[in-house]
Formats: structure tokens, C-alpha cells, sequence
């Protein structure tokens, strides 16, 4: 039972198109229960209808979707009908929504089912994983660190093997900063590349949809069935959708690596860094190339993520903010509150220059190199104790730094992975963040697959302790 | 008026929303730091750069 836990998204898959779905069921569950203690990974359980439909999946005649039998546990941010959907918060607490998200909907065309409703910090609007209303998801690394936000649970679920992949949401680095921190792969599609529809919204211009999982070809067979144009979501693209796992040949002859000059590498610790490096050195080893590149408007970008996000937030909060605000984590209200105050001139500033600086980004950069490769974190991983600002606002800056990498990339719209490549001083994961132009997640999916190839960090694992 | 009481004075005028706990004061304060990242960038928006379409920026800067 132990054994099963610990396969892949892809060999489990295999063991559920055989006839295993309860088994493979029973595994996540049983890993779920010995690990849940130390981690708090969940929000909500619904063991019953997971073990039926898995039964059902065992049971059905005809052909069988490539994530047959497969049970899964998501952010608790997905809408199910019929199923709580708490976004991590005391405010939704009872809500149970009466329509299914898109993305639920085609991995359960699929042939896979869920169980659970996983941690994640309120609202999505934390990078540290911290939680009021729930308590923290602790990282099963070390529980006094950070599991890295918002997508907690997920990080550490995954990496404990109590479900083979799940979805997670990315508007600041929410999907790479827990991968990051748990030492698993997480991926951040191209803005409008996964549809939103029934998904918790946060920030309308800068949400995303993605996998977090323990190989980056896990992270594609995810992508490839969620991917593509949903009526029910018009801002979705209508660009095809490529075959991920056909790419994913770990020939990266010709495929220009650029690591950037500046504080997104610069201003990194030295245990970082040298992850990093040695990292790249690895896919260099694979045919690549490697450069240093400069990147282009960066205080620009800076200054522009924080005041969308702000706003868009503190807009769709507003009347919880007016009439309850008591039911937020000191944090977030705080911080919802200082989005009032944007002007509105600013934040049509940030939206109107977001296009030209993409494509000059874009002009600069991909003329040079196909993927950046930085860290996802740059310090080693923080304690909750040292980043808890509602224990100690003086924490903010501590808060803030753990996501200074992840975050320009949501302005930019790039699609961004976060792949595990060392451990800091502390016995805590680094992660090896790739970026690349727009829609082009079949080079960064196949660069962290190569090197996913040479090196086993993605196959370590976090001992319970006792 | 100072920036901080001026900021959560607007605030509470225009929104009807006052500072939920101590450290909505912090976070107030911090915007002056905003401020000061736009001010450096004053000029960058140019006449002629709307309509800006960042869906189009997207598909354009795809390989």
C-alpha cells in the first residue's frame, strides 16, 4: 500500500487503467492519515463518495481516459457541486457551490476523481501558507517552516504522497513558492492558458490555473487535460494545445538557458545560488547553452504587480471588508484595507503598461534565450515564526521577500515551473525556477524533465518522524 | 493632514471602510513606497501607447 503512494502521476495512472482505483484510493488515504497530524494538509475529507467512485471507475466497461481511476485532492478553491469550497477561509466556511469548475469537470473526464479539499492560505492571499481560520499546513520537510503560500496544502500533500498531483492557483508565485518549499513541481501556465471558470477568484488580471506534482511530466500530463479554450471562460485562449509529452525527449541541443543578471539571481543566497548554478550545469550537460542576460524594466514590473493584484483584490472583498471585516486574518484585512487607497489612475497606469512591457520583455530577453533559469525562493526557507505578521507586523518584509521572485512573472503573463534542486543550509528544498515566453510550457516542461532525468531531488522524500 | 490619517481619512470616505487592526496602519504607510515606485516611473506611459491589449501582447510574443 505504502509502495503505491509513492508512484507518480503517470505510473499511477497506469495502476488505475487496471483496475486499481480503490487501491491507489486507499494508499493516498492511509499516507493522508499517518502524515495529516504533522502537516494539517486538509481542509475537508469525503472518504465515502471518493471510495464509491473509485469503486465505480474499477468497475466501469469501455475505454479508459489517461487519468483512469486516479484519485486527486485540489486547493480548497475549485468549485464542486455538492462539495465545501471554504477558499481557506472562516468568511466561506459553509459555502458549498451548485456548479463545477472547468477544470475539475475535464480532469474528471479523464478518468480521475477527488477527495478532498486541501489547505491553503485565506483567500489565496498569503506566500507563506499561513492560515487563521484552519491553522498553518506545516512543511513536512521541517514543521516550523513555511510550506510556502497560497497553494500550502497542495505542496505538502504532494510531497508527503497523500495525492499523485494537484491543483493549485498561482497570482504572485502560489503554485512555485510551495513546490518550491516542499520540494516538488509546480507549474504556472501562460495567463489565459487554463480557464477559470469556477475557480475562487483573487485577481481577475493575474490568476492562474496549475498542477503541482512530483515530476515535471506529471505537471504536463495535468496541463495537457486541463489546457484550452472554455466558453464558460472568454478571457481562455483559443490557441491549440500542444502534446506536451511528446516533446519531452531530454535532447536540449539548441536550447538556450539564460540565468539573469540583477537581484532576481544577484541578491540570492549564496546556498541558492550555487543550487542554481549547479543546476544549470546540468542542462548544459543535456546540449544546452548558457548565458547571463539582462532583464528589461524590472522596477517597472516591480512597481506594477503589487498595485494589480491590490486593487483587484481589495475590489472583490469589498463589501466583506465593509460588513465583516473581523472575520480575516489581521494580515490579509490589512492588507486588503491599503488597496483602497490606489488611485484609480495607477492601476489603469499598471494595466495599460502591461502589453508594451511584455513586448519588450519579450523582444529583449527570447532574443537571446528560450528559458530563464533563477531561484524560485531566493533565501533560504523561512520559519512560520519569522514571516507570521500577525504575530508581529515587523514580519513583513521577511513575508514579502519570499515571493519576490515569482511575482513579476504573473505581470508578465510567462508561463513559470518550479522544479526541486537542492536543499538550503537548513535541510529545506530549493527550487529551480525556468521561465519562457508566452505559451511556451512545452520548453520549460521538457527542460525540467531532462533534468529530472540526471538528478534525483524530485525523488527525495520527507520522513515522519516516530 | 499627515499621509497616513489622509490616506485612511480617503479611504473611509470613498470606500466606508476603516482600518481593521494595527497593522492596516502599517500597510497604509507602506504605500507611500508605491508612490515613491511610480514617481520614478512618470513619463514611461506615452500618449501614444493606448489601446493597449496585453491579450494580444501574448499571443504576439509567442514563438
Amino acid at each position: 500500500m505504502s509502495e503505491l503512494a509513492d508512484l507518480s502521476l503517470t505510473e499511477s495512472a497506469a495502476v488505475g487503467r487496471d483496475g486499481g482505483a480503490v487501491a491507489l484510493l486507499q494508499a493516498c488515504l492511509a499516507r493522508l492519515d499517518a502524515w495529516n497530524p504533522e502537516i494539517n494538509a486538509t481542509i475537508w475529507l469525503d472518504r465515502d463518495a471518493a471510495l464509491a467512485r473509485a469503486t465505480e471507475l474499477d468497475r466501469a466497461d469501455g475505454p479508459r481516459g489517461p487519468l483512469h481511476g486516479v484519485p486527486m485532492a485540489h486547493k480548497d478553491m475549485y468549485f464542486q457541486a455538492g462539495r465545501p469550497c471554504t477558499c481557506g477561509s472562516a468568511i466561506r466556511r459553509d459555502f458549498v457551490p451548485e456548479v463545477t469548475a472547468t477544470v475539475i469537470e475535464r480532469l474528471a473526464a479523464a478518468g480521475s476523481h477527488s477527495f478532498g479539499g486541501l489547505n491553503m492560505a485565506e483567500f489565496a492571499q498569503n506566500p507563506t501558507g499561513h492560515n487563521r481560520a484552519f491553522g498553518d499546513c506545516r512543511n513536512p520537510w521541517q514543521t516550523d517552516h513555511i510550506t510556502g503560500g497560497s497553494s500550502s496544502g497542495s505542496g505538502a500533500a504532494v510531497a508527503v504522497g497523500a495525492t499523485y498531483a494537484s491543483l493549485g492557483s498561482d497570482t504572485g508565485g502560489s503554485i512555485r513558492l510551495p513546490a518550491s518549499a516542499c520540494g516538488v513541481t509546480g507549474l504556472k501556465p501562460t495567463q489565459t492558458r487554463v480557464s477559470r471558470a469556477g475557480v475562487m477568484p483573487l485577481s481577475f488580471s493575474a490568476d492562474n490555473v496549475g498542477p503541482l506534482a512530483r515530476t515535471a511530466r506529471d505537471c504536463a500530463l495535468i496541463l495537457q487535460t486541463i489546457a484550452g479554450h472554455d466558453a464558460k471562460d472568454p478571457t481562455s485562449s483559443d490557441r491549440p494545445v500542444p502534446d506536451y509529452l511528446a516533446a519531452m525527449d531530454g535532447d536540449l541541443r539548441g536550447v538556450r538557458v539564460g540565468i539573469p543578471t540583477g537581484p532576481l539571481m544577484d541578491a540570492a543566497e549564496a546556498s541558492v545560488q550555487a543550487a542554481i548554478e549547479a543546476a544549470c550545469a546540468v542542462l548544459v550537460a543535456r546540449g544546452a547553452s548558457l548565458v547571463r542576460v539582462d532583464l528589461p524594466l524590472m522596477d517597472a514590473v516591480t512597481a506594477y504587480v503589487g498595485i494589480v493584484s491590490r486593487v483587484e483584490g481589495a475590489t472583490i472583498h469589498a463589501t466583506w471588508m465593509r460588513e465583516r471585516p473581523q472575520d480575516y486574518a489581521p494580515h490579509l484585512a490589512a492588507r486588503l484595507f491599503a488597496g483602497y487607497a490606489v488611485p484609480g489612475v495607477y492601476y489603469v497606469e499598471a494595466l495599460s503598461r502591461r502589453g508594451p512591457i511584455l513586448r519588450r520583455f519579450a523582444a529583449e530577453v527570447f532574443a537571446k534565450v528560450d528559458v530563464l533559469a533563477l531561484p524560485s525562493i531566493p533565501t533560504a526557507l523561512p520559519t512560520r515564526a519569522a514571516t507570521d505578521v500577525d504575530a508581529d507586523v515587523a514580519h513583513v518584509a521577511a513575508f514579502n521577500a519570499v515571493s519576490v521572485n515569482t511575482r513579476p512573472f504573473n505581470y508578465l503573463g510567462l508561463p513559470a515551473l518550479s522544479a526541486p534542486c537542492g536543499f538550503d543550509p537548513n535541510g529545506l528544498p530549493i527550487g529551480l525556477q525556468l521561465v519562457a515566453r508566452p505559451f511556451a510550457e512545452a520548453t520549460i516542461l521538457k527542460a525540467a524533465e531532462a533534468y529530472q532525468r540526471d538528478t534525483g531531488w524530485h525523488s527525495a522524500r520527507p520522513v515522519l518522524a516516530g | 493632514m499627515e499621509f497616513l490619517p489622509r490616506t485612511e481619512a480617503t479611504i473611509a470616505d470613498w470606500h466606508g471602510i476603516t482600518p481593521p487592526n494595527a497593522a492596516a496602519h502599517r500597510f497604509a504607510a507602506d504605500l507611500a513606497a508605491s508612490i515613491a515606485a511610480f514617481e520614478a516611473l512618470r513619463g514611461s506611459l506615452a500618449f501614444e501607447d493606448e489601446p493597449s491589449d496585453f491579450e494580444a501582447a501574448l499571443k504576439d510574443c509567442a514563438a
